[in-house]
This record gives structure tokens, C-alpha cells and sequence, in this order.
């Protein structure tokens, strides 16, 4: 599955737009992590738990997105965006958007 | 490394993780994994690794340190101590309260729905924990570093 920011995927025709596509999750760290990450933000530097955090979020939006995709039976998402908030202290949403398309084949 | 041949059921696993399985037989594995935990946990597990490998990417100087850092026992020690004294202190103050709680001139009200409430927030706790443990194996993003 191609997976890109682009509009369209270079040297292929979309031959088909499928529509939206989009995957979401909300994760959380344990308290301990947030314990971790409170006294780390005392001293600054990277809070390693929280970019874990976002990354295991990001992941899985990802996967969520492409499962989509695959299931409406896509070649490719185009135009993919992240976002991401927070919904609660410690939690991380992360939300991916894009298009899901249909390529026409290789020409030789 | 096993010289095993896969199974029939690992050799789906593996298709269904890489999307490569047709709409209907997809369907069919997805029955068979909403019935078979196992079968799940593989998937997951399959999942976990094509994740790793996803992120391949090579390491920056800064996780030398923190890898220094989380071996060495001086810094293993601060945390263990820090986090043993922080249980002990909550769990004795929560002790306290509660026999200073016996021990006041107060109506029953307090002296029961007090512990009561204690008692109903340590099994929500426990119900989240629980749910959390045996979801574990089966999320592969909890080794996603960055």
C-alpha cells in the first residue's frame, strides 16, 4: 500500500478516487510514566515516554488508516495529513486523514 | 535460528498482517481470529515485528546514554528507592488516616462509606489493570519507540 503526503503518486494515474480514509486512536501512558515525564519536565530535556507516546499513537493511526484503505480496496492514500491533540493529561490523540484511490496499472 | 517449516495457520497469519490475503479469505481469518487467541496473539506478534522492522532506523547518540543510563545501577537504585519510599509513604498515610478515622468521635457515616469509597476506587483500579494486562499481548505498538 503506498502511503503518501503528495496529491498523487508520481509516475502512476489514479484511475479511481475511493473517498476519505482515516484512522484514529487515543493512547495513555501509565501513572508511572507520568510520574517519569512530571519530574523529567522539572529538569527539561526529551521526555522520552511522551514521544514514545505519540509514536505508538502515530503508529497505529497509521495502521488503522491503511486497514481502511485495504478493506475498501485501495492502491494508495494520497494527500495524508496528522493531527494530533490532547484529550486528556498523559494521553495522546492522533488522528491520520488522506484519500484513498485506485492506481491504473504499469504501463511497460 | 528453527529450521521448522511454517504452518498453514502461521503462513495466513503472516498474509493477513502483510494485507495480502483476498477480501473473502480476509473475512474468513477474521472469524477464525475473533474465535482463536492464539491465532490472534501470532497476528499481533506478526504485527510487532513488521513494526520493528519499520523502524529500523539508525540509533542517535543520545540513546548510548540513555541505555548507559538504564543499566546503571546507581540510576536503577534512585528510581527503585524513590518509588519504593513513594508506595510505602502513600500506603502508610492511607493506613493512618484510616485508623485515625476508627479512632474519632465521629458518626458511623464516615467511618464506613470512608473505607468503602477506599475500597470501590482500589477495584476500579484493579478492573483497569486487569484489562490492560490481558489486552498487552495483543498490542503490538507497546515497543514503538519513536
Amino acid at each position: 500500500m503506498i502511503l503518501t503526503t503528495t496529491e498523487c503518486v508520481p509516475g502512476r494515474e489514479i484511475r479511481e478516487t475511493i473517498g476519505l480514509v482515516r484512522g484514529s486512536t487515543v493512547r495513555a501512558a501509565h501513572a508511572g510514566t507520568d510520574v517519569q515525564a512530571w519530574l523529567k519536565n522539572l529538569v527539561g530535556g526529551e521526555i522520552e515516554e511522551y514521544t514514545k507516546l505519540l509514536a505508538e499513537a502515530r503508529e497505529q493511526a497509521l495502521d488503522r488508516l491503511e486497514a481502511e484503505a485495504r478493506a475498501r480496496g485501495a492502491d494508495a492514500v494520497v494527500g495524508l495529513h496528522f493531527s494530533s491533540c490532547e484529550i486528556a493529561t498523559g494521553a495522546a490523540e492522533f488522528l491520520v486523514y488522506g484519500t484513498a484511490v485506485k492506481l491504473a496499472p504499469r504501463s511497460s | 535460528m528453527s529450521e521448522r517449516e511454517p504452518t498453514r495457520d502461521e503462513l495466513l497469519a503472516m498474509a493477513y498482517a502483510d494485507g495480502e490475503l483476498a477480501p473473502e479469505e480476509r473475512a474468513r481469518f477474521e472469524q477464525r481470529l475473533r474465535a482463536e487467541p492464539e491465532l490472534a496473539r501470532e497476528v499481533s506478534e506478526l504485527r510487532r515485528l513488521e513494526l520493528l522492522a519499520r523502524h529500523a532506523a539508525p540509533p542517535e547518540p543520545l540513546d548510548h546514554e540513555w541505555e548507559r543510563l538504564a543499566r546503571s545501577s546507581a540510576q536503577r537504585g534512585l528510581w527503585s528507592a524513590g518509588w519504593l519510599f513513594f508506595g510505602a509513604g502513600l500506603l502508610g498515610l492511607a493506613a493512618w488516616g484510616l485508623t485515625c478515622l476508627e479512632c474519632a468521635q465521629v458518626s458511623w457515616v464516615p467511618k464506613v462509606l470512608v473505607p468503602l469509597a477506599i475500597l470501590g476506587a482500589l477495584l476500579l483500579v484493579g478492573a483497569a489493570v486487569r484489562a490492560r494486562a490481558r489486552t498487552l499481548r495483543y498490542d503490538p505498538y507497546r515497543d514503538v519507540k519513536r
